[in-house]
């Protein structure tokens, strides 16, 4: 009851905008990594540099906006009240933060000690913004697809999380367990079980709510998160009994399930009322077509197990999934988040009597189409690159750091319009 | 039927007059976009009107919280009330440009509201006026149905 006394309460503009522009810093970073190391990069998943870059973009770019978003949207969406949402904002993103650089460290210069501080760091960070969450969530009955897939979403990080702390322990203590059949169990619960659930239950509103499409069936809303989290139980036993098989018919129900998903989303979206096609349309569109490509892949490996032991084949899925699919539709929904954001803080702020400015003026749609030109030219060369690594790897990391920086560029433009339409209402003198 | 359902009815019934307005003036027809806003105005303001009037009231004299939820839901019908007024504005200057720029705004602040109203508010209402919920919707019908 507590919680929905005061359902109104926005957190502060600062306590999700922090996370928001960190975050196209590590798509900098993963960017500037491949100009570095160039083709060796995409050589294989296991050399400590595309290890490093990959967690740059899990942990630095989506975990930490997944996580900004999150304390914007709990209340909005699920009627939960974080207790003190600033305060666990200024907690959690400079542990997150800084534990996501020394894991990067860790990998690239192989020091056990770096690897287990991050490890100490990122349990603090992920398992006290899973402590805040767990105890607003509590309370809050179950009444919509999601907010049920909320729940689910942030058991499944919770998983991920563990998972990627033994992995952790495992390597720097040497112990001996099996890495690779692990990791990729680590993979599957953050991307399906954790991302993959965390963005159909932000699609159920935001895919209606943005375009004016028609609604998820609710059939679909509520069971599309059991659907992926029951096969994610099933591989993990197979891990425990060593049953291939099994975690191959995980992975391809898995596959099935996300692909079911992305075509009905790509159905409701073709028949939406809005009429102008905005970037974060497209943004949704190469999401979608992109993750589509990856899940086929992931399908067509579950039958023919060879086809991954294929050079480009890691380097491409990681591509397809991240790249093309969930930094897609991150930086998609941030061109919406952040402006409206920005206008609905001015709007608190009681700058009445004036008319405010609205969204568009915050950040163009001309400013966002110019930076996503530039992402869909990264993805594109990043794609290319997987096939041929030495021509193209690191004209691909520089236009991917480019993008990125379009990002970060964008969203300070956000901040300081947000700033300039401020000054007025405290400057001009009352007459 | 329960309040929940009977206002997000209504919820649906102002999105779809809000996408002909918005189609309308992307095919450049300003006239029928006029047309088609004025009457989501209409609509709109009706909604929030009963809700002010007849809803909130019904809900803070039982639960006695008057600066609780639907003291924010006020809030935000007026900001919405300023985004139409913003919108109908550039749409009579003939600046599509602007009323996208509003409408955008708009339909978000919108959507948001509408969401806060029926995963939390509403059903906060047919929890607490259950027992007179029959009348108290023929009530909230009537108001709707006037022009």
């Amino acid at each position: 009851m507590q919680a929905l006394l005061s359902f109104d309460q926005s957190p502060p503009l600062t306590a999700p905008l922090r996370f928001l522009l960190t975050a196209p810093l590590y798509g900098v970073l993963a960017g500037a990594l491949l100009m570095i190391e160039g083709a060796d990069l995409l050589a294989s998943r296991w050399t400590p540099a595309a290890l490093a870059a990959t967690h740059l973009l899990t942990l630095g770019f989506m975990l930490q906006i997944m996580l900004g978003a999150l304390i914007q949207i709990l209340p909005v969406v699920a009627g939960a009240n974080l207790a003190q949402p600033a305060r666990l904002a200024a907690l959690v993103h400079p542990l997150l933060n800084l534990g996501c650089l020394l894991l990067v460290a860790g990998f690239l210069a192989a020091a056990p000690g770096l690897l287990q501080a991050a490890g100490v760091l990122l349990l603090l960070s992920i398992g006290g913004f899973l402590f805040a969450a767990a105890r607003a969530l509590l309370h809050v009955p179950s009444t919509s697809p999601t907010i049920r897939g909320l729940k689910l979403a942030l058991s499944g990080l919770l998983v991920t999380a563990a998972l990627g702390l033994v992995l952790l322990l495992a390597l720097s203590r040497g112990w001996s367990l099996p890495l690779m059949p692990l990791t990729d169990l680590h993979a599957g619960w953050g991307l399906a079980g954790w991302t993959g659930i965390l963005l159909s239950a932000v699609a159920y509103v935001v895919v209606p709510m943005f375009q004016l499409t028609p609604g998820y069936s609710a059939r679909s809303g509520w069971a599309f998160p059991w659907l992926i989290i029951f096969p994610l139980l099933l591989w993990s036993l197979a891990f425990w009994c060593d049953w291939v098989w099994l975690a191959a018919i995980s992975q391809f129900s898995l596959a099935l399930v996300g692909i079911a998903f992305c075509l009905l989303t790509l159905r409701l979206q073709s028949q939406r009322r809005r009429p102008r096609p905005d970037v974060t349309l497209h943004y949704w569109q190469l999401g979608l077509g992109s993750l589509i490509s990856a899940l086929l892949m992931l399908l067509t490996a579950a039958i023919w197990p060879a086809l991954s032991q294929l050079p480009m084949w890691s380097p491409l899925f990681g591509v397809l999934v991240l790249v093309g699919g969930f930094i897609a539709f991150i930086n998609g929904m941030l061109y919406k988040i952040a402006p409206f954001l920005a206008w609905l803080h001015l709007q608190n702020r009681g700058s009445s009597g004036g008319s405010l400015p609205a969204m568009n003026k915050f950040l163009s749609e001309a400013e966002m189409r110019q930076q996503m030109r530039v992402f869909f030219a990264a993805f594109g060369l990043l794609t290319a690159a997987c096939l041929w690594p030495e021509a193209l790897a690191r004209p691909a990391g520089l236009v991917f750091m480019l993008a990125n920086a379009g990002l970060g560029w964008n969203l300070w433009r956000v901040v300081r319009r947000y700033r300039r339409f401020c000054l007025p209402v405290n400057t001009v003198p009352a007459v | 039927m329960t309040i929940r359902d009977f206002l997000a009815t209504d919820h649906r019934h102002c999105d779809d007059l809000f996408a002909a307005a918005e189609q309308s003036a992307n095919a450049g027809d300003l006239a029928a976009a006029g047309a088609s806003f004025g009457q989501f105005r209409a609509a709109m303001l009706r909604h929030f009107a009963t809700e002010e009037q007849t809803l909130f009231p019904a809900f803070e004299a039982r639960t006695g919280m008057s600066m609780g939820p639907t003291q924010v839901m006020r809030m935000e019908h007026g900001q919405m009330r300023e985004l139409m007024d913003a919108a109908a504005g550039a749409l009579q200057a003939g600046n599509t440009d602007d009323f996208f720029g509003q409408t955008e705004t708009l339909l978000i602040m919108m959507q948001q509201h509408n969401m806060k109203e029926e995963n939390v508010l509403y059903p906060m209402c047919d929890q607490h006026l259950a027992d007179g919920s029959a009348a108290l919707i023929e009530r909230l019908r009537s108001e709707l149905k006037e022009v």
